[in-house]
């Protein structure tokens, strides 16, 4: 690791900030075109809508739109390493990559429903620990408690470190010899686990880190909802004469949902895609750890299968499109939202 | 700052040696390297390419540090994006795919070849220009603890069993990679690869031997720890809380330092069930030149291999990372008979085998890692390990085409 000099740091922010400034001269050159077409020559009404919307334009296309023109023109190539520089392209190569992908190992022995299987138990269990979690340290938190301000910065923490410094601490502390969790485990006279090596293990030390991860997001987005309920309906039910379950199963809960649904959907989508935790935690490279997105990753950059591994994402993508509509109508989300707008726009 | 005034005296006796042509132009050259810091190599490194602005004043390199795979994965994406970096310093396995993907330039012509220890040839031409030669496992002890080298294995695992209870780790070394795997598949007669170079042969009784051997020094024998990656073995050494290692010799100017006087060099015990030696791969550091490299930066390129790899620099090298040379005149030097570090590193190269550079090597640490880890743990039986390895080392080399 190169040392964090004065040197150092003048060279890395001289190469940031001349990118910076290309970037920047660029969008004053687009906005100065655009001022003079739009404004100037054909003076159009929506001249300085134009102007707002086309530097986010132009960065979303170069930044997804192309990469994923790109990707989708690699997943009908036989584009690996052995045709690096003049692969071939056609639908019977896109073809080829789908049958590979559901008929042989997508790791080095593993298949993909294999994989896929793993992928769904852990973003299962990784929901619900987030949701029970976070809505359980949620309901806690919207309390009248005292020191409230300090138990909700210590929850948050988690969140607030960078998730790949605080994926490499954890996986520090599962080391067998010298990481804390083993330690902890043998003061309680339990032996030490071999949590980097032992493939049930590991999978666990995997999913311990997310959840650890995970809960403050849910915690946070939850208590939001918790707090945008009014006060009234509990009042309410407790002229009712409703108990602390009745209260949360019929005025909690269905309040909580336009909160809960889209923090599930997206909660869902990253850790389906989770790829810092499964991948760094899992040191050895077991196969027993890998998801879908691992699984690609290593498709695309060890075996350098590019046309397969494009392939191989939009599948991942198709997956994760159906798991959301499948999802948003389940939870007769789309109703919701829509209910939420009308109301906006009644207001 | 010493290192760089010692570089930059050599360089001054070597500019007369260096005949290479100048660049007409300012040049810069970026030059990719996977020498870590720890063992003062990228300083190293640093330090040459500063010095060549001796040589060649309008010439800059400017060096970038990167792990080993990330390297590879990264000078693949970069040549794909036309955005490459001129001359890497490099091991021989990134040849493979480098030369299948066309990626870097054959150096026939860059330096008297012949002068070299062998390089990194692949379809009739030279890929790579030789910097160090080795980059070799072998034993390294401790001697407070290890009074002479165990001479076979009989005698390693006897010295472990005595040590048990004295020292934290009898015996360590990076059981989670397949390089450290290689030395004894050789030692029980096995080979990875069939006469041809690119068909497996993984599950051989070779290599179930192997695998159990390794099991039995960390379970039946207890000289081993429970678990040990790279950073485990080498704290555990360096703090003299382990008494043999194996490790490469890039660690070898470091554990000097470290250790002084109680460090000395072993080749790794014969095997006395076979009678052989364990056969380490054996490699070194090479330059290689990204395709389409021309005009003054090719100029620069040529000069700076020339000025790297000529024999005052050779020696210094020595001298600072404990590495043998590449340049056989340099290896001839008494520098490195009368040291005995130097001296035990170059007895364990003399029974080592090159290591394969066939991109198809790559499906081969893959399938031999989870399974190597899979006997260590337990999980699965040394011979069932070999039949999975086997199996996986073909499915990789279908999947890669």
């Amino acid at each position: 690791m190169t040392p964090l000099t004065a040197d150092f740091m003048l060279s890395s922010l001289g190469e940031v900030g001349s990118t910076i400034l290309a970037v920047a001269s660029a969008i004053a050159l687009l906005e100065l075109v655009l001022w003079v077409v739009f404004g100037k020559i054909l003076k159009h009404r929506l001249a300085l809508p134009i102007m707002l919307i086309t530097p986010a334009a132009v960065g979303i296309c170069i930044l997804v739109i192309y990469p994923m023109l790109y990707e989708l023109k690699l997943a009908f190539s036989n584009m690996s390493l052995y045709r690096f520089k003049n692969p071939q392209f056609g639908p019977q190569y896109g073809w080829a990559n789908i049958v590979r992908i559901f008929t042989e190992p997508v790791l080095k022995q593993t298949g993909f429903f294999k994989v896929l299987g793993r992928t769904v138990v852990w973003t299962l269990v990784q929901i619900s620990f987030h949701v029970l979690g976070g809505l359980a340290l949620a309901l806690l938190l919207n309390k009248k408690i005292h020191l409230k301000g300090l138990y909700r910065t210590i929850l948050v923490l988690p969140w607030a470190v960078p998730q790949i410094v605080a994926v490499l601490a954890w996986r520090g502390e599962f080391n067998f010899e010298y990481g804390y969790i083993n330690v902890l485990l043998g003061k309680i006279g339990v032996g030490p686990v071999n949590w980097k090596m032992d493939p049930f293990w590991n999978f666990v030390a995997v999913n311990i880190t997310n959840i650890w991860l995970g809960i403050p997001f849910m915690m946070v987005t939850l208590l939001g909802g918790l707090q945008s309920i009014d006060s009234t309906y509990y009042e309410a039910a407790d002229i009712d004469g409703a108990n602390a379950w009745y209260k949360f199963r019929n005025v909690t809960l269905p309040l909580l949902k336009p909160v809960l649904t889209p923090a599930v959907v997206l909660g869902l989508i990253w850790t389906f895609n989770n790829f810092n935790v499964p991948f760094f935690i899992n040191e050895n490279e077991l196969e027993s750890s890998d998801i879908l997105v691992t699984a690609l990753f290593r498709a695309a950059f060890e075996y350098n299968t590019y046309g397969f591994a494009a392939m191989f994402a939009f599948v991942i993508l198709f997956i994760l499109l159906g798991m959301t509509l499948v999802y948003m109508k389940v939870s007769d989300f789309r109703p919701v939202a829509k209910k939420v707008m009308i109301a906006a726009e009644e207001a | 700052m010493k290192k760089l005034l010692a570089i930059m005296l050599v360089a001054l006796f070597a500019v007369g040696a260096v005949s290479a042509q100048k660049v007409a132009n300012p040049t810069k050259i970026q030059l990719w390297t996977q020498e870590g810091q720890a063992d003062g190599a990228l300083q190293y490194v640093q330090a040459l390419a500063k010095a060549y602005s001796s040589v060649d004043s309008k010439v800059t390199i400017e060096v970038v540090q990167k792990d080993t795979e990330a390297l590879r994965e990264d000078f693949q994406t970069a040549s794909l994006a036309g955005n490459a970096p001129e001359l890497l310093w490099t091991v021989s396995d990134h040849a493979g795919p480098f030369t299948l993907a066309e990626l870097i330039q054959p150096v026939d012509s860059f330096a008297k070849l012949s002068d070299f220890v062998e390089s990194v040839v692949i379809g009739g031409k030279t890929w790579g220009v030789p910097i160090s030669s080795g980059n070799h496992l072998m034993l390294m002890y401790n001697k407070d603890f290890v009074k002479t080298a165990p001479k076979d294995t009989d005698e390693m695992i006897a010295v472990g069993k005595s040590l048990i209870g004295k020292v934290q780790a009898p015996l360590v070394f990076n059981f989670t990679e397949p390089f450290w795997l290689a030395p004894w598949i050789g030692g029980f007669g096995g080979r990875v690869f069939g006469a041809d170079g690119k068909t497996p042969t993984l599950n051989t009784k070779a290599m179930s031997d192997a695998l159990q051997f390794l099991y039995d020094l960390k379970s039946t024998y207890k000289i081993m720890p429970a678990e040990a990656d790279y950073n485990i073995m080498d704290t555990l050494f360096k703090e003299g809380k382990a008494a043999m290692i194996i490790n490469g010799d890039w660690a070898l100017g470091e554990y000097q330092k470290t250790l002084g006087a109680k460090f000395a060099v072993a080749p790794i015990p014969m095997v006395k069930a076979t009678g052989k030696y364990p056969a380490p791969y054996t490699s070194g550091k090479y330059f290689m030149v990204a395709d389409g490299v021309k005009g003054d930066k090719l100029t620069a390129v040529k000069g700076f291999i020339a000025f790297a790899t000529n024999n005052a620099n050779q020696l210094d090298m020595v001298k600072t990372l404990k590495r043998l040379p590449a340049l056989k005149a340099a290896l001839e030097d008494t520098s490195i008979a009368s040291d005995p570090i130097l001296k035990g590193s170059s007895a364990q190269m003399a029974v080592g085998t090159p290591m394969p550079v066939v991109f198809e090597m790559r499906a081969i640490w893959d399938a031999m890692k989870p399974e190597l880890i899979n006997v260590l743990s337990g999980s699965k039986t040394a011979v069932a390990a070999a039949k999975d390895m086997q199996s996986a080392a073909e499915a990789g080399i279908k999947a890669m085409k």
